[in-house]
């Protein structure tokens, strides 16, 4: 009987282990996490030079997948020294209180395949500065030798997160919209 | 019946402004003489000495604004008219090369001469080299700017802080030169006017033409 019953456990065990997603890490060098406001009708763009991402995904089965997201916000460079320095007071990001955002999403969907890539949709949670909100990054997926390629754009409300605050919260001077850009190298996990 | 007078009214005025625009185009062919200014030199004098006591207003306010929306938008106006004067600069530059230069009065001391066509270039250098500092002040600190938040500027030097520094300490020097220089140009004028009583001042005056 307990053989039987720990022979049921291996069975189980190996079709868990089967069924389970791939684990992938990111590869630092030729990642990009960019991000672009606007100053006076006019693009900044900037990139955050520090961050990780974390996934557990099976291409063929998207619904079993997790995407874990952190940003070292501080890491922030938009390429100016007045702008870098003013990005990091109270108004902004705030670095002194609000050093690390993250995003975690459990609802991936597969949306379309082409030939070259299959595109997807992550709808999380995204904590910045101390706020939460759902958003929703549409992503495609290529598969590497090696590993895989995750790209995407999506565009967030600066205001929901309270980043420009007071007077800064006006849209004229500095613009709603951010749009985020990423370019993640994928490796599998060991 | 109302709108129709008013129609009128503006068709008329419309007439008026144009017969002035037509009038006022004519004469910006009017070139200099041996005694006197051409009115687009003449033009060209007082829409650049307007633009640069608007501009000392601008820069001065932009430095000491506090670090709010108003301040980059006093920077934008101060930028953009500084791209405005180096070009008006430039044709004026051009317009004097290919034009006579009225003589200055023959009873005129050498020394007067001397520092008159000193300080007149020292102006026109000023003119040039106080926006092409600011285009390094704008280019090194990497800040986005458009020319009246439309024209994109391109970079001439890249983003350098120290660079930005050092622009910033040049340009505001030239800043001081600049100020002490007009007051000097503006001084100057008033004493050919009211103590030599000369045309020095008046022939760059705007004179209205007589109706033919």
């Amino acid at each position: 009987m307990k053989k039987l019953i720990s022979l049921g456990l291996l069975l189980v065990w190996t079709a868990l282990q089967h069924a389970r997603a791939t684990d992938w890490k990111m590869d630092p060098t030729g990642s990009r996490l960019e991000f672009a406001a606007t100053f006076e009708k006019t693009p900044a763009p900037g990139v955050f030079k520090e961050f990780d991402v974390r996934l557990r995904f099976d291409p063929q089965k998207a619904s079993d997948s997790r995407l874990d997201v952190g940003i070292r916000v501080s890491s922030a460079d938009m390429g100016s020294a007045d702008i870098n320095k003013a990005i990091a007071g109270i108004d902004w990001f705030d670095f002194s209180q609000h050093r690390q955002s993250e995003f975690h999403a459990t609802d991936i969907r597969h949306l379309q395949t082409t030939p070259q890539f299959s595109r997807y949709i992550a709808r999380g949670t995204l904590e910045l500065k101390g706020v939460q909100q759902t958003v929703e990054v549409p992503f495609s997926w290529s598969a590497t030798g090696d590993g895989a390629n995750m790209d995407g754009e999506f565009t967030v409300k600066r205001g929901a997160f309270g980043i420009g605050t007071g007077e800064w919260a006006a849209t004229d001077v500095i613009g709603p919209d951010v749009t985020v850009k990423f370019h993640v190298r994928l490796r599998k996990a060991p | 019946m109302r709108l129709n007078l008013l129609s009128v009214k503006s068709a008329r005025r419309d007439y008026r402004l144009s017969a002035v625009l037509v009038r006022a185009a004519c004469r910006l062919k009017e070139p200099n003489s041996d005694s006197s200014w051409g009115a687009p030199a003449k033009f060209l004098h007082w829409l650049v000495a307007i633009l640069i006591f608007i501009q000392f207003a601008l820069g001065w306010l932009a430095v000491g604004w506090r670090l709010l929306p108003m301040k980059l938008n006093l920077f934008v106006w101060h930028k953009s008219t500084g791209m405005l004067i180096l070009l008006l600069v430039l044709v004026r530059l051009l317009w004097r090369l290919v034009n006579l230069t009225p003589v200055i009065p023959l009873d005129t001391p050498a020394w007067e001469r001397g520092a008159a066509r000193l300080s007149h270039g020292l102006l026109y250098i000023l003119m040039i080299a106080m926006p092409l500092a600011g285009w390094i002040v704008q280019s090194a600190s990497g800040v986005p700017f458009r020319i009246f938040w439309r024209i994109p500027l391109p970079a001439i030097v890249s983003p350098d802080r120290d660079m930005a520094e050092l622009a910033a300490v040049v340009h505001f020097s030239l800043g001081l030169v600049f100020a002490a220089l007009l007051v000097l140009h503006v001084g100057a004028a008033l004493r050919h006017h009211f103590v030599k009583r000369n045309t020095i001042l008046t022939r760059m005056l705007p004179t209205r033409r007589s109706p033919k």
